[in-house]
């Protein structure tokens, strides 16, 4: 089937879902968290990657839902998989032995290196508030072979420095909590590859770690210069490219398919 | 030695229950919690528990909302896409002067703790953990307890170098061995035996980890019938101390085959959960008010169990409407 630039209006939410499902390909393996990551790789996986492998750290083990899972337990995540296994063999065995290409992240804050915050807004021992936890993203981003991040591009979240370091980025937490070093240092393979947020892609530079702009969603209105304006750090942009509308195929799937209640898409 | 006859009643349980125990939940977040057996705990008046379960779910911010718990111990406490913890968040957003202490955690290093903990061994290296705040020495949630509290370790990690290969530093993890683990499933043996569909979790390992070890199913069944499943059997009979028959006894969240997750309840209760006067009507409704766990079935009504109910093949309601603005009317009688 010929895919076909869709006409139809559609969401910065349904743009940043296709967005982060285009970084998947089909020969991964991508272990995913809820949420958002969870709606992009099953879309991924009804469209262009058919034959990616969805992992979850509860249990779901090479799955093809039918439908959304509300958690990575859910019975919905089981339904359609070749294997049940614990969180013990996913994340323990799997994702540590070094089997995961993908893991696939969403956060409350972002910093410029890509450490993500899921933890607390405000200092740990006294939260102005508090949030669910790591759940594995903390794992996820350690040892995966890549970590791709989604986030809602607001100043507030894409900060200069993050309230807590639940999952590292580039240049993360010393052991003793003073201050910050390149992961490689300590051991860690892998890394941030992208942040796909409600704005565009941004990508890590190979030598200082950085977040710059990769591209933006021009079809919906976006400039560098709301980009920055939304972002907490100094962010080169000079690399950018607009990135067209999804396609008819990519909306259709998941309007449909993927999430048709819109529990994560708010239609 | 193993206990020949294991069959309990609900209201037994809060006798293998003391306060300051080590409590191990089954189930994961919004699937397969042992909610009955919790339900039963709160209502005999139970404080300080110090919950360790990975992760935690409806159960953990429940038992924070009626003043059961000092402690939690785990990698996310939540109720997934429902909503938030409001309970047990507002006992770190806005202490009310009693003792409460919150240790952050991560699904594998939780894992490995349980798994160490089963194996009989005292730790177990982690290859994460390492720059992130969740080591940072400054914000070790129990450092105040370390060296005083003996259900809680000397230290959070231990950072070590690789003494036989030419490996990284590794984070040594504590085992992790529960005082009493609760859990729930479909089906338990007279002897035991425990029968769990749609993902055991952490649950085999929790129960050989643990003390005590108790199993509600939604049915026992008998040693013959059991042994026609040994192949989906999960946990066997010996390190099950307790067992008893308690249908629903997972509700509101969701057990494979059997009911899915009751969005009306998750609904209510979020709305609840986000003040403390409501939070108390609330818990006066549904956890105290009913005699027992029958009637709290009976308030909830037929009709909306019968809502919930799964289908055989998939496992879940697939006619489900989760989107909790836009839930149809309670159903009622």
């Amino acid at each position: 089937m010929k895919k076909q630039v869709v006409e139809l209006g559609y969401s910065n939410l349904e743009m940043m879902a296709v967005a982060a499902s285009r970084i998947l390909e089909n020969d991964d393996t991508v272990l995913v968290g809820t949420g958002l990551p969870l709606v992009s790789a099953i879309l991924a996986k009804k469209t262009h990657a058919k034959e990616m492998t969805i992992l979850m750290e509860a249990v779901a083990f090479d799955c093809d839902p039918d439908a959304l899972p509300f958690c990575v337990a859910d019975p919905r995540a089981v339904y359609k998989t070749v294997w049940r296994p614990t969180a013990m063999e996913v994340m323990g065995q799997f994702l540590q032995r070094g089997k995961v290409d993908v893991g696939f992240l969403g956060g409350a804050q972002v910093d410029r290196y890509g450490n993500l915050n899921s933890t607390c807004i405000g200092d740990y021992n006294r939260p102005k508030r508090r949030m669910e936890g790591s759940g594995g993203a903390n794992d996820i981003a350690s040892l995966a072979g890549k970590t791709v991040i989604t986030i809602a591009h607001e100043r507030k979240r894409f900060v200069e420095e993050v309230d807590y370091i639940t999952s590292p980025g580039w240049r993360c937490r010393t052991p003793d909590g003073t201050g910050l070093v390149h992961r490689r240092e300590l051991g860690l393979n892998g890394g941030p590859y992208a942040v796909v947020s409600t704005m565009g892609v941004l990508k890590f530079d190979r030598t200082s770690g950085e977040m710059y702009l990769h591209s933006y969603y021009e079809d919906l209105g976006i400039t560098r210069e709301q980009v920055c304006e939304a972002t907490g750090f100094a962010l080169d942009t000079s690399k950018a490219s607009p990135v067209g509308p999804p396609f008819k195929e990519e909306l259709e799937a998941l309007r449909t398919v993927v999430d048709p209640e819109g529990i994560f898409m708010k239609y | 030695m193993v206990k020949k006859n294991k069959v309990i009643a609900l209201k037994d349980i809060p006798g293998f229950v003391r306060e300051g125990d080590r409590l191990w939940t089954g189930g994961w977040t919004v699937v397969r919690k042992p909610m009955a057996m919790v339900w039963e705990l709160i209502r005999s008046g139970k404080k300080k528990l110090h919950l360790v379960a990975n992760p935690g779910g409806p159960e953990f911010d429940l038992m924070a909302g009626c003043d059961c718990i000092s402690k939690t111990e785990t990698n996310y406490i939540g109720h997934e896409v429902f909503g938030h913890p409001y309970n047990w968040r507002r006992k770190l957003d806005e202490p009310d002067g009693e003792e409460f202490y919150h240790d952050d955690w991560t699904v594998k290093t939780g894992a490995l703790r349980i798994v160490a903990g089963s194996m009989g061994i005292p730790f177990i290296p982690s290859k994460s953990l390492l720059g992130s705040d969740i080591i940072n020495p400054e914000y070790d949630g129990f450092k105040e307890l370390r060296g005083k509290d003996k259900k809680v370790p000397r230290r959070k990690v231990k950072l070590m170098d690789d003494p036989f290969w030419d490996g990284d530093t590794v984070v040594l993890l504590p085992a992790l061995n529960p005082d009493v683990c609760l859990i729930h499933a479909q089906k338990v043996g007279e002897d035991g035996t425990v029968l769990i569909t749609g993902g055991t979790f952490l649950d085999y390992y929790a129960a050989l980890a643990s003390e005590v070890t108790i199993v509600s199913a939604e049915k026992i069944v008998s040693r013959e019938e059991i042994e026609k499943t040994a192949e989906m059997n999960k946990i066997p009979g010996m390190v099950v101390d307790a067992i008893l028959e308690v249908p629903y006894g997972a509700h509101p969240t969701a057990l494979h085959n059997y009911y899915d997750n009751d969005p009306w309840w998750f609904r209510d209760y979020l709305e609840a959960s986000k003040d403390v006067q409501k939070m108390r009507e609330w818990s006066k409704k549904w956890v105290h008010g009913p005699k027992d766990y029958r009637e709290y079935l009976e308030l909830l009504g037929k009709k909306r169990l019968k809502k919930l109910c799964a289908d055989g093949q998939k496992g879940y309601n697939p006619e489900m409407k989760r989107r909790l603005d836009r839930l149809e009317e309670v159903p009622s009688e």
